[in-house]
């Protein structure tokens, strides 16, 4: 089993990205779970979700406590997920220019990408908050290597349908092409 | 021969929609306000877009939606809504109108908490407090099983002989907004298992005019509580042949539709849960089994019927069964529990029984808890 912790805020479509993960991983073939974490998070707020994968069927509901990866859609929220507790071998997924501070001499392995930066460039922003979620798929999907790139374009097609989709592909898309993979 | 299905991912909420959209309900009635779910949102857009040719009634209130549908039921027309928590509350009156009235209305109940301390979290409590209104129940473990028991649950409370209404439950959060897949046949297929209801229980006839609800005197009233126990009897018969008709057409089933064992026949200690956490249970079992633990479970899937013929059997096996409660009846203990043991006792099963309350606002109930848990029992 495969277990992913997203860590986003409230307003950049987060939540949605798992269900569209899950889905993306089912395309692979797997079975596969997104559990959005709902409080009284509001528009800003640290939200949590979390993702698993499996060959067999999930029989866990609980939340991912020791993931195997972690995707950050803010870097700001970084310290809010505990690195200790992620897979030694796993990647940690990151909105950002470059490698954050904390991560450089850890050794771990890190994806990160601008997803800020391409999500504005493509007008991915509503009422101010700019929606990172597929373009961080793109950089999650380069930076694991689990589910292929077609499963995921197949899955944000579905989610949006024909007239949306377009722009949230090219923006997982570009993540894809730009995020960079490196040992911390 | 097992029909054509694709699987697609949605929500236990969506999979709830989905098999009251094959149903084809003729009238839906909800009231659009937290804690209404996704389930009537989602109908309220087939009806929109035209897919589902229903009468989608707004109501004021909780209350109202139920009596709208009990209107509904009277015509005789395929009823449906959907509630949650404190909506399920304020539905009271009309829940046990309902049940009592034998009207064939099938209702998922999205288990969240209970205010005061508003939290949006899962557990029992709201579905327990109906525990004895005279609806069945039925408890999913996720949300394939929620698709597969909201279709069982128009055949099997629209059966003449049963006419009971169905509260199929659902735990908030963990399976109402928790996407995972979901086996979905083709709209036809589904429909013709369910069937159309064009025979209904209770019809309005204004040619032939009856009373509804009428004052009723001790005798009568007394004839049809008990009439109403007997349907209660009948529908443990029904639940298990919709299932295993299900399960042909289908290819899946739940146990026997009533409570679904996992493990050996026999073991040192047996799980005994609802919902959910008997699917984190098969988890915590093959785990302990690992260890060398001899360990087993039973889901009781149907609460209301009581399946005390199923759980007697399975308990005479076993030596020790430890109940897991989502829920609490205060200055007791939790249902399920006190229902178990009132039943070994009943027929002079001697197998230990204890049990914990576990999950209660949402807490979460991991296998390594439940691992701790039968741990800790098969130590005493």
């Amino acid at each position: 089993m495969i277990e992913i912790i997203q860590i986003s805020r409230g307003g950049s479509g987060g939540v949605t990205g798992a269900k569209i993960l899950a889905e993306a991983a089912m395309n692979e073939g797997l079975d596969s779970q997104a559990i959005p974490k709902y409080g009284s998070e509001r528009r800003g707020a640290a939200v949590e979700a979390y993702i698993r994968f499996d060959t067999s069927p999930i029989r866990i509901h609980s939340p991912v406590y020791d993931p195997d990866h972690a995707m950050v859609l803010d870097s700001s929220l970084l310290d809010r997920i505990d690195i200790s507790k992620v897979d030694k071998d796993g990647v940690i997924i990151i909105n950002s220019k470059e490698v954050p501070e904390e991560l450089k001499g850890t050794g771990r392995k890190v994806a990160y990408v601008d997803a800020t930066g391409i999500s504005q460039e493509l007008g991915l922003v509503l009422s101010g908050f700019t929606l990172v979620n597929m373009t961080m798929l793109g950089a999650f999907v380069k930076g694991t290597d689990i589910i292929s790139f077609e499963n995921l374009e197949k899955a944000i097609i579905r989610y949006w349908g024909e007239k949306r989709a377009p722009k949230n592909v090219e923006a997982a898309k570009r993540a894809y092409e730009e995020t960079k993979v490196v040992i911390a | 021969m097992v029909v054509k299905q694709e699987t697609k991912s949605m929500t236990g909420n969506d999979a709830a929609s989905y098999a009251a959209l094959y149903a084809k309900p003729e009238v839906i009635a909800a009231y659009p306000i937290t804690p209404q779910t996704t389930i009537v949102e989602n109908l309220s857009r087939y009806v929109d877009a035209g897919i589902l040719d229903a009468e989608f009634i707004i109501v004021e209130s909780e209350h109202s939606a139920l009596a709208a549908c009990m209107g509904a039921a009277w015509s005789g027309v395929r009823t449906f809504t959907a509630t949650s928590s404190q909506g399920l509350l304020y539905m009271a009156e009309n829940v046990f109108w309902s049940g009592y009235g034998r009207l064939p209305i099938i209702m998922p109940v999205v288990n969240r908490c209970l205010a005061p301390g508003w939290n949006i979290w899962p557990d029992f409590q709201d579905s327990m407090a109906f525990r004895d209104a005279g609806w069945i129940q039925m408890y999913t473990k996720n949300n394939q099983e929620v698709f597969d028991t909201v279709l069982q649950s128009f055949k099997i409370t629209e059966d003449k002989e049963i006419a009971l209404p169905s509260m199929p439950c659902l735990d908030g959060f963990v399976i109402s907004h928790t996407t995972g897949q979901v086996d979905l046949p083709d709209a036809e297929d589904a429909y013709e298992f369910v069937g159309p209801y064009d025979d209904p229980i209770i019809e309005i006839d204004v040619d032939n005019p009856w009373a509804f609800g009428p004052m009723t005197g001790p005798d009568l009233y007394a004839k049809n509580r008990r009439d109403l126990m007997a349907a209660m009897e009948r529908a443990k018969k029904k639940i298990v042949s919709v299932h295993k008709e299900f399960d042909e057409r289908f290819g899946r089933s739940y146990g026997n539709g009533l409570v679904e064992p996992y493990g050996d026949d026999e073991a040192d200690l047996t799980l005994v849960t609802l919902g959910t956490i008997g699917d984190e249970s098969q988890e915590a079992i093959d785990r302990l089994k690992a260890e060398g633990h001899n360990v087993n479970a039973l889901r009781v899937r149907t609460f209301r019927p009581f399946p005390f013929e199923d759980i007697i059997e399975f308990a005479k096996k076993n030596h020790k069964l430890a109940v897991i409660d989502r829920a609490v009846s205060f200055g007791h203990e939790g249902p399920l529990r006190i229902e178990v043991e009132a039943v070994l006792k009943r027929f002079n099963v001697d197998t230990e029984i204890t049990g914990q309350i576990m999950g209660i606002g949402g807490e979460d109930v991991s296998y390594s808890k439940i691992i701790d848990y039968a741990k800790k029992e098969l130590k005493e």
